[in-house]
């Protein structure tokens, strides 16, 4: 069984209610002298119905996770979720985005862990990296960083948990590093 | 009973591993019972150095994240940007991005199939299919100049034309490798020791895959019928109508274990050797850039914003980067990076609980894990404080073959 991108999102939409915040379909055209239409669901929804939404998704199909990922944008966090939804059907896989934001004062976010096995790697990594609490998540230990990575940092964090004092040269332009002069 | 549990953590440094990682097993006897992985001893941070450099530089970056596959993240990376930023490649240049990208995907996989030998014991395969490789190791060095980071791929196109002399070695090119593989089916797929040592080693099942979010050749030996160049095709695979290899439909039936792994990356070389073909009997004509001025093309990205997710099927698996350019800068807001071993690691856990210490190498190499891609031997010590260092273990993994080899009556 497989459905298009609108079906998806009225799926989505019909469940969610008022937790959709925003919506939209992104159509590209790929290939070279063939083209092929490809179609990706990306949605913007209320934090508190961030499970209710994988839920739904687990529900069409059981889905290939493409990544975890968070950007600091101030106030909140965005946190950005991917699945991957009818893999294995030639020319048929749709990407279902889903974008919340977490205020920085509440980073929790209730783990994916007891549905898909291998998206403990990914929780890990964005625990030690951006801070956000996986309710839920077993393991804790730090998975990238060393063990003894100093507590309270988090390399993505544009604020003052970020690690801008901690770095000497990489993230400067020689220009930078030589005072302004070439 | 005895106190019988030992504790044996295997890396960050061994020779059953190109790269660094800690793989740490408790065993009872021979049986593994609690295994841990710790990565991250090669990460870089080059996420977060690709989000203070301009987009050309990121993507030069980018070829640097795996020490193999060096086109692999250029090519999600071209890809992703292409659909953020609203610029689509010439068909000439989608085509050689494809050619190059299989191409590696020879090599790769032959690299692979080079190391599985070594872990099982017969180093003399070993010397032989790596002699095999040099021949696409050259053609990539006369196409690109370099045998390594090709530098081949721009946002909106490709750095360099493909000419005459290079068609022509690349069909000299493809008759040497239908031979070869051939060769290679013979020595691997029909020789009954490494059938018996591969055979039930790591075996993965299809639901396990599913749940463990494997990707590539490792998904599809279970049996997952999945590939980025056929679900979500792009460039010229789009033409091609490419479908995932699994094991189902070579031999009919699926057991998902490292004989499996190595009969789906074989025949994914034919299939390679095929798509090069079709590749450059079909080249269109035409230029090779949409915006050929590096000025023109940065100024561009400066002035646009948008979001895009770029996917490329790898020789491992599938490599998927995020990108959001905010309209202030010529590079990458927000660039994640997910590499086939970041998800094909989690299958050692549960490949490990149960299996001997002898096939821990087997069952490590067997996903062809890169943890350049992945983060971006120490003295082993068990609790009676008796040393087993690398090479004991090396020993073992090649005293096991040898047992075989005896117990199927195999002479030298």
């Amino acid at each position: 069984m497989t459905l298009k991108a609108e079906e998806i999102l009225n799926i989505l939409k019909n469940s969610l209610g008022d937790a959709l915040i925003e919506q939209e379909i992104k159509t590209y055209s790929l290939g070279a002298l063939r083209k092929r239409e490809c179609s990706e669901v990306w949605i913007k929804i209320d934090r508190g119905a961030f499970r209710k939404a994988v839920e739904e998704i687990f529900k069409l199909d059981y889905p290939h996770l493409h990544f975890i990922t968070g950007e600091d944008v101030g106030e909140n966090l965005e946190v950005i979720y991917s699945f991957g939804l009818f893999h294995g059907q030639p020319g048929k896989e749709i990407s279902v985005v889903i974008k919340l934001a977490l205020p920085k004062s509440e980073l929790v976010l209730p783990t994916i862990t007891d549905l898909m096995m291998g998206a403990e790697t990914n929780e890990r990594e964005i625990r030690e990296m951006l801070g956000v609490e996986f309710e839920g998540l077993k393991k804790k230990r730090h998975l990238f960083l060393p063990d003894d990575w100093p507590e309270g940092k988090y390399p993505w964090r544009r604020d003052e948990f970020g690690v801008d004092d901690m770095i000497k040269h990489t993230h400067k332009s020689v220009k930078e590093i030589r005072g302004g002069k070439e | 009973m005895t106190k019988s549990q030992y504790y044996i953590p295997i890396g960050p440094i061994h020779p059953a591993l190109k790269e660094p990682i800690r793989v740490e097993a408790k065993v009872e006897g021979e049986k593994i019972v609690e295994v841990d992985v710790k990565r991250g001893f090669a990460h870089r941070g080059i996420e977060y150095m690709g989000m203070k450099r301009n987009a050309i530089q990121a993507l030069y970056l980018s070829e640097r994240i795996c020490g193999i596959c060096s086109i692999s993240h250029p090519y999600a990376f071209v890809v992703g940007s292409e659909k953020a930023l609203g610029i689509e490649a010439p068909p000439r240049a989608q085509y050689i991005r494809t050619i190059i990208a299989e191409l590696e995907r020879i090599h790769s996989h032959i690299l692979w199939l080079g190391v599985v030998a070594h872990e099982v014991g017969f180093d003399s395969l070993l010397f032989w299919t790596w002699k095999g490789r040099e021949k696409v190791l050259d053609v990539l060095e006369l196409i690109s100049g370099n045998r390594i980071n090709y530098s081949m791929y721009m946002i909106g196109g490709v750095r360099r034309d493909l000419k005459e002399s290079h068609i022509k070695a690349l069909k000299e090119m493809i008759d040497y490798y239908r031979i070869f593989n051939q060769e290679m089916k013979n020595l691997f797929l029909a020789d009954p020791v490494y059938k018996a040592r591969t055979r039930g080693v790591a075996q993965l099942s299809k639901e396990m895959a599913l749940k463990v979010n494997a990707v590539g050749p490792t998904a599809r030996a279970a049996g997952l019928r999945m590939d980025i160049r056929q679900d979500i095709p792009y460039d010229a695979y789009a033409d091609i109508e490419v479908r995932g290899i699994v094991p189902q439909d070579i031999v009919g039936e699926v057991y998902g274990d490292a004989y499996d792994a190595t009969l789906v990356r074989i025949y994914e070389i034919d299939q390679s050797v095929d798509i090069i073909e079709y590749c450059i009997d079909n080249l269109p004509e035409g230029k090779i850039m949409a915006i050929p001025n590096y000025v023109v093309l940065l100024s561009k990205i400066k002035r646009t914003k948008g979001e895009g997710i770029g996917a490329h099927e790898a020789p491992r698996g599938e490599v998927i980067h995020y990108f959001k350019y905010d309209g202030t800068r010529d590079g990458p807001a927000v660039w994640k990076v997910v590499a086939p071993s970041y998800n094909n690691i989690n299958s050692w856990a549960p490949l490990l609980l149960g299996a001997e210490v002898a096939d821990i190498p087997v069952v490590v190499a067997y996903i062809d894990p890169c943890m350049c891609c992945n983060d971006r031997i120490a003295v082993v010590r068990d609790s009676s404080g008796k040393i087993v260092d690398s090479t004991t273990l090396h020993r073992m993994a090649v005293e096991k073959t040898m047992r075989i080899k005896k117990e199927l009556g195999v002479k030298e």
